[in-house]
This record gives structure tokens, C-alpha cells and sequence, in this order.
């Protein structure tokens, strides 16, 4: 990719204070990922990995404790004020529930003209006609226009959230989990308008799921969170069809089957434990404690990122043999158990 | 005995009333559910799949009239026009709940192993010390290490995975026949779910439970349970052995659903598959098939009458489909 990358971010921190006195939960602990303009990455692991501090840390939700988000070059974390919002017009969010994230007494077109307005679009006539492309551009109806945002259904009222985001012509959408409150018949509606968006408008997505198989149709690169840190990155390709860390591989084997004839006959292992506290995280590699593959040294130190190939990284000691299988987190721990 | 199921739902209609409005959540649905087997609920929001299991039990929101009819028969007993006395001793007993989300299931200000020991008191007449040695081997069961220490310790102590646990060792306390689990893997990760599903399976088949998987998520289904029962509208579309429906489906929204999930040969970018359209809202009266708007198999006949379940050219499997059915006689 000869392109400058639209939205950088850089050893990225985040961290809270905890309610043990005097300790502090790292939510996102040394971040780096990149975005170039018009594609969608995907960013996945399981519920307290960070993934979404990641995210509302990106738009600014959250204050970052130290490293740097670079959209087109300038760096979000040192404005404030008007200069932080002109910048931060080009980098916006898309939330999980659209229940939550709508004003139920306004109707969908108030909703999407206070974005307007918001974003600065003076002219009456001009908000009126940037309404409708808006609702066209997500495939809504005019006639959705006059009703209540509380009338609409689901999928419905994320389209409206999604138009609302796109009123400000962003260059990026940080989407949180953006259908998994959705209903199975519509998601793959919403997931279309977003490859639509992406194809017709050039609109960056960090696109931020625990659903795996969601995301590799629609990503083309993906990068893998644990406990704060970024574990694995790769092409969709790459990463779907060589895991090269043991969590990546643990996690891709844990999604369900559909077909009974390959589930049933699944006698595969199963991810150990849960998630270890951010608060305490394990010293060294943060996977270690749940790692089938874990020797002493992974105790002493965090694994530094392997290049195994020019678009995929790993940060496992033992990710070139995992990249090449002659080694599998999986087949460790069915030996383990036997 | 062995061949009467042991919870045989037929022709099942639900409708609620509140102060504003009347909607029928369920409307004329059949299955049954033998003892050692697992039956799958599938459907999406609003399809009446938990209102269809729950309102026979009494467990609705109040300031909700419920009206039912048809007949919920659990071990021959017929459930519809008991009093709520006779029902209450049913729940937790005879019938154990597992809920979607585990932190509000629980107590969050008493101790996990006073939660379970509770049920075995109350359900087994059980002294407050017996009981709390059921506790600690029901905590055992549902495979959680470190049992004792985990009987002191408060829900909010204690992560999703091994919260739904307890939930589980809860639902079994009262040793119940039957076991209901109402989405017990949504609130959780992919990789506790598994965990979860595994365990569910594993008590149901050591206990020799009959249970009925509530669920939206059809890759839950396949490795958990032995019958499908696939809703849409308040209505079943298709049932029969996951075997059957999961592997070849008929109806057009069980073919729709399975089709939709996306698959590892999808090329990386290309479209998603999905049904076109929303589904219906409930309040509104459905003459014909509730999914003709949605349908590619849609022709005018379906807006006039509702298709009836019949058995399909595979006499285990069930379709509520006319144009599928073409030229069979109803069952």
C-alpha cells in the first residue's frame, strides 16, 4: 500500500483507575494499528479485551493516558477545543444498539438534521437535500422521514444512525459491533450497506465484532485484541487460513458449526478459562495462563511481534511454527488432554 | 411410558392483553419433548419463542393479561387452568430456567452457595445443612474449580462464564424433569459459549433431562440438540430432527436463516446473503403466510389462508409452506 494511512494510531494507552486503591485496569495497553482510506479492518476478541476502549479511545469517548491518533497526520490527542472538533468531524462512530442511540421522540428527519446542523450545514435548503441523499444513501425510504425514530425497527433505526454518522462526510467509521443487536434476516442488509459505503464513498471502517465469521467476508485485513494487546494482524486471507497465535487459533476453532454432521462429531478442544482481569494481567504473554503451548519463558517476558509475511504479524515465540503448521495450539491441548 | 413425551404442547395459542393493546404471540404452535432429549426453539426477536415457554409456567410481566388455550400437558398433566399455587410448585421443581443474562438472574448481595442451597430447601425439603452439601456437589457438577471457596463469593465476584454456571447448578437443585434454557450462550463470548453448550449437554444427558433450547442463533443448535422447531410470526415454520432441517431445509425462512450465515468459502468482500424486508410487527393480524412479503417463493395463493404444518416428503419433517408442500394432503 503506497497510500498514507487516513487514521494511525500509535503505542496507544488507555487506562482506568481501579477501585483497588492505587492499581489501574489497562484496558488498551501499547496499541498500534493503522487504516488506509476505503477499506475495512477488523478488529476482534473476546468481551473485555479492549477492543471498544480501543474504539471510543480512537473518537476521543475516552482520554488516551499516553501514545498518539494520527487522522491525516494530525495528531487528535494534543487538540482540544474548536481544533479538536474540525478534526474530529472526518472520524466517527457508529454505535451497537440503535435503541440506545437514537432520541425516541424525535422523527428520522429532525434526527439527521440535527447532525446537520451539528455539522455546521447553515442553509435550510441545503440540510433538506442533504437529508435526502443521506436516506438514500442507506436505503431508507423518504416516506421514513416523518416518523418517530421509536416507530422503526431495528435495522431501521441503525440505518438511521449510520446516516446520522455520514452527515459530516467522515473519512472514517469506528463501528461498535455494529449488527450484533440486530435480528439474523436483516443483518446481512446492513452489513451490504456498509460494503455499499465503503465501494461508493471511499469511507474507511474499523469494523469491532466478536463475530468472527461476520468479519472475514467483510474485511480485508484483521487484527486480533487479547487482554489489551494486539496478539495477531493479518490480510482476512492470512489470518482465516494460517492463525499464527495460539489465541487466534483457539478462538477461530470455538465458533459453532451449523451442519449437525461436522458438529456433532466435533470432539475439538475447548478454550480454557475466561479472560484474566485486566487489573492483574499475567506477567510476560497475557495468553500464557490459557496457552496450551506455554513454556517458562513466556512467564518472563512479552513476546515481540514475528513478521511471518509481509502482511501478517504475530506475537507468539512459537508464530513461525504455527504460521507454517508444524505446531498447533489445538493439537498441543488434545495431546494434553488425552 | 417411555414413548409419551414428557412435555407435549399441542395447538398452543398465547394472547396478551394490556391496558393499550392485544397482540398473540403465539398462535396455534405444537411440539413435544421426550425425556433425554433436546428440542431447539429457533427464531428471531418478537417470533413468540420465549413467550411460548414461559407463559404456560406463569412467568410473565405483570400488568400483562395472559390468555391461553390449547393444552401444555408435563408428565400427562395438563398445565393450562391450574392455579397459580399449583404452578408455582412446578417451577424450579419439576421445571428448572436457565436465563440470557446471569448477573440479573442472580441475587447480587447473597452468597452464590445460599442461592443454590435455597432451591434444594425449598424444592427437596432439604435441612438448611444437607442443602448446602447439594450445593457444593451441585457447584461440582456444573464444573467449577475451587467449589467451597466459590460458595462464600458474591455473583459480582465471579466472571460471565462461571455466573452462568451458577445459574445452571440453580436450575438443577430442584433435580427438575425438564429444563429450560432461555438463550443461555447470548450474553457470552464464542469461546465460553462453547464451554456452556458443552456442559448443558453433558448434565442433560447424565441427568436424563428433557430440555428446550431457546435460542436465535442456529449455530447453537446443531451440536446441542436432537429436534428443531423453527418460529416465524408467532407460528412454527418447519420441524423436525436437526439432522433433517439443519442439513436440508424446506421452509423458505429456515432456508433463508441457514443461508444467511456466512460461510468460509464466501469470497472476502463479496455481498452478504440475507432475506430481503423486516419481519411483521405483532399487533397486526396475518391472513395468509406471515413471511409471503419476504418470500422468493411467494405466489398469490399464499395471502389468503395460513399454511398448515404438514409432513413433508421426509415424513419426520414438518413444513408450513404451500408452494414446498405443493399437492400434499394436510398431516
Amino acid at each position: 500500500m503506497t497510500q498514507a494511512p487516513v487514521l494511525k494510531v500509535e503505542n496507544l494507552q488507555t487506562r482506568f483507575k481501579s477501585v483497588q486503591r492505587g492499581k489501574y485496569v489497562h484496558a488498551v495497553d501499547d496499541v498500534s494499528i493503522e487504516l488506509y482510506p476505503g477499506e475495512i479492518v477488523g478488529l476482534v476478541g473476546e468481551s473485555g479485551c479492549g477492543k471498544s476502549t480501543l474504539g471510543r479511545t480512537i473518537v476521543g469517548l475516552e482520554k488516551a493516558t499516553s501514545g498518539r491518533v494520527l487522522l491525516d497526520g494530525v495528531d487528535l490527542t494534543t487538540l482540544s477545543g474548536a481544533a479538536l472538533r474540525d478534526s474530529r468531524r472526518a472520524l466517527q462512530y457508529v454505535f451497537q444498539d440503535p435503541y440506545s442511540s437514537l432520541n425516541d421522540r424525535q422523527t428520522v428527519g429532525e434526527a439527521i438534521d440535527e447532525a446537520l446542523v451539528i455539522a455546521g450545514t447553515r442553509s435550510p435548503e441545503e440540510r433538506d437535500r442533504r437529508t435526502k441523499e443521506l436516506l438514500d444513501q442507506v436505503g431508507l425510504a423518504s416516506a421514513v422521514r416523518d416518523r418517530h425514530t421509536r416507530e422503526l425497527s431495528g435495522g431501521q433505526r441503525q440505518r438511521v444512525a449510520i446516516a446520522r454518522s455520514l452527515a459530516v462526510n467522515p473519512r472514517v467509521l469506528i463501528c461498535d459491533e455494529p449488527v450484533s443487536a440486530l435480528d439474523l434476516s436483516i443483518r446481512a442488509q446492513v452489513m451490504n450497506l456498509f460494503l455499499r459505503l465503503q465501494k461508493d464513498l471511499g469511507v474507511a471502517c474499523l469494523f469491532i465484532a466478536h463475530d468472527l465469521a461476520l468479519v472475514r467476508q467483510a474485511a480485508s485485513r484483521v487484527y486480533v485484541m487479547y487482554l489489551g494487546k494486539i496478539v495477531e494482524h493479518g490480510s482476512s486471507r492470512e489470518l482465516y487460513d494460517h492463525p499464527s497465535h495460539p489465541y487466534s487459533q483457539m478462538l477461530l476453532a470455538s465458533a459453532p458449526e451449523v451442519d449437525p454432521r461436522i458438529e456433532k462429531n466435533r470432539r475439538g478442544p475447548l478454550m480454557i478459562g475466561e479472560v484474566p482481569s485486566p487489573t492483574n494481567p499475567p506477567s510476560g504473554c497475557r495468553f500464557r495462563t490459557r496457552c496450551p503451548l506455554a513454556v517458562d519463558d513466556c512467564a518472563k517476558a512479552m513476546p515481540p511481534s514475528r513478521v511471518l509475511s509481509p502482511e501478517h504479524t504475530a506475537a507468539c515465540t512459537f508464530a513461525a511454527d504455527l504460521h507454517r503448521g508444524k505446531r498447533s495450539a489445538l493439537l498441543q491441548q488434545e495431546v494434553s488432554a488425552a | 411410558m417411555h414413548d409419551q413425551p414428557l412435555l407435549d404442547v399441542s395447538n398452543l395459542t398465547v394472547n396478551l392483553l394490556t391496558a393499550k393493546s392485544a397482540v398473540c404471540p403465539v398462535d396455534g404452535v405444537s411440539y413435544s419433548v421426550r425425556q433425554g432429549e433436546c428440542l431447539a426453539i429457533v427464531g428471531e426477536s418478537g417470533s413468540g419463542k420465549t413467550v411460548m415457554n414461559f407463559a404456560p409456567l406463569g412467568l410473565m410481566p405483570t400488568g400483562v393479561t395472559t390468555m391461553l388455550s390449547g393444552s401444555v400437558k408435563l408428565e400427562g398433566r395438563e398445565l393450562i387452568g391450574l392455579p397459580e399455587t399449583e404452578i408455582q410448585k412446578l417451577r424450579g421443581k419439576s421445571v428448572g430456567f436457565i436465563f440470557q443474562d446471569p448477573m440479573s438472574a442472580l441475587n447480587p448481595v447473597r452468597r452464590i452457595g445460599r442461592q443454590i442451597a435455597e432451591m434444594a430447601e425449598l424444592h427437596l425439603n432439604l435441612t438448611p445443612r444437607a442443602a448446602e452439601a447439594r450445593a457444593l456437589e451441585l457447584v461440582k457438577l456444573v464444573g467449577i474449580s475451587d467449589p467451597a471457596a466459590r460458595l462464600r463469593q458474591y455473583p459480582h465476584e465471579l466472571s460471565g462464564g462461571l455466573r452462568q454456571r451458577i445459574v445452571i447448578a440453580i436450575a438443577l437443585a430442584g433435580e427438575p424433569k425438564l429444563l429450560i434454557a432461555d438463550e443461555p450462550t447470548t450474553a457470552l463470548d464464542v469461546t465460553v459459549q462453547a464451554q456452556i453448550l458443552r456442559l448443558l449437554k453433558d448434565v442433560q444427558r447424565r441427568l436424563n433431562m428433557a430440555m428446550v433450547l431457546i435460542t436465535h442463533d442456529m449455530g447453537v443448535v446443531a451440536g446441542a440438540a436432537d429436534n428443531i422447531v423453527v418460529m416465524y410470526a408467532a407460528r412454527a415454520a418447519e420441524c423436525g430432527p436437526v439432522d433433517k432441517v439443519l442439513v436440508s431445509p424446506r421452509h423458505p425462512y429456515t432456508r433463508g436463516l441457514i443461508n444467511a450465515i456466512p460461510r468460509r468459502e464466501d469470497p472476502i468482500g463479496s455481498e452478504f446473503r440475507g432475506l430481503p424486508g423486516i419481519p411483521p410487527t405483532l399487533g397486526a393480524p396475518i391472513r395468509g403466510c406471515a413471511l409471503a412479503p419476504r418470500c422468493e417463493l411467494a405466489v398469490p395463493a399464499c395471502g389468503n389462508s395460513r399454511p398448515p404444518l404438514v409432513r413433508s416428503d421426509d415424513s419426520a419433517v414438518l413444513v408450513a409452506c404451500p408452494v414446498v408442500n405443493q399437492g400434499k394432503a394436510a398431516a
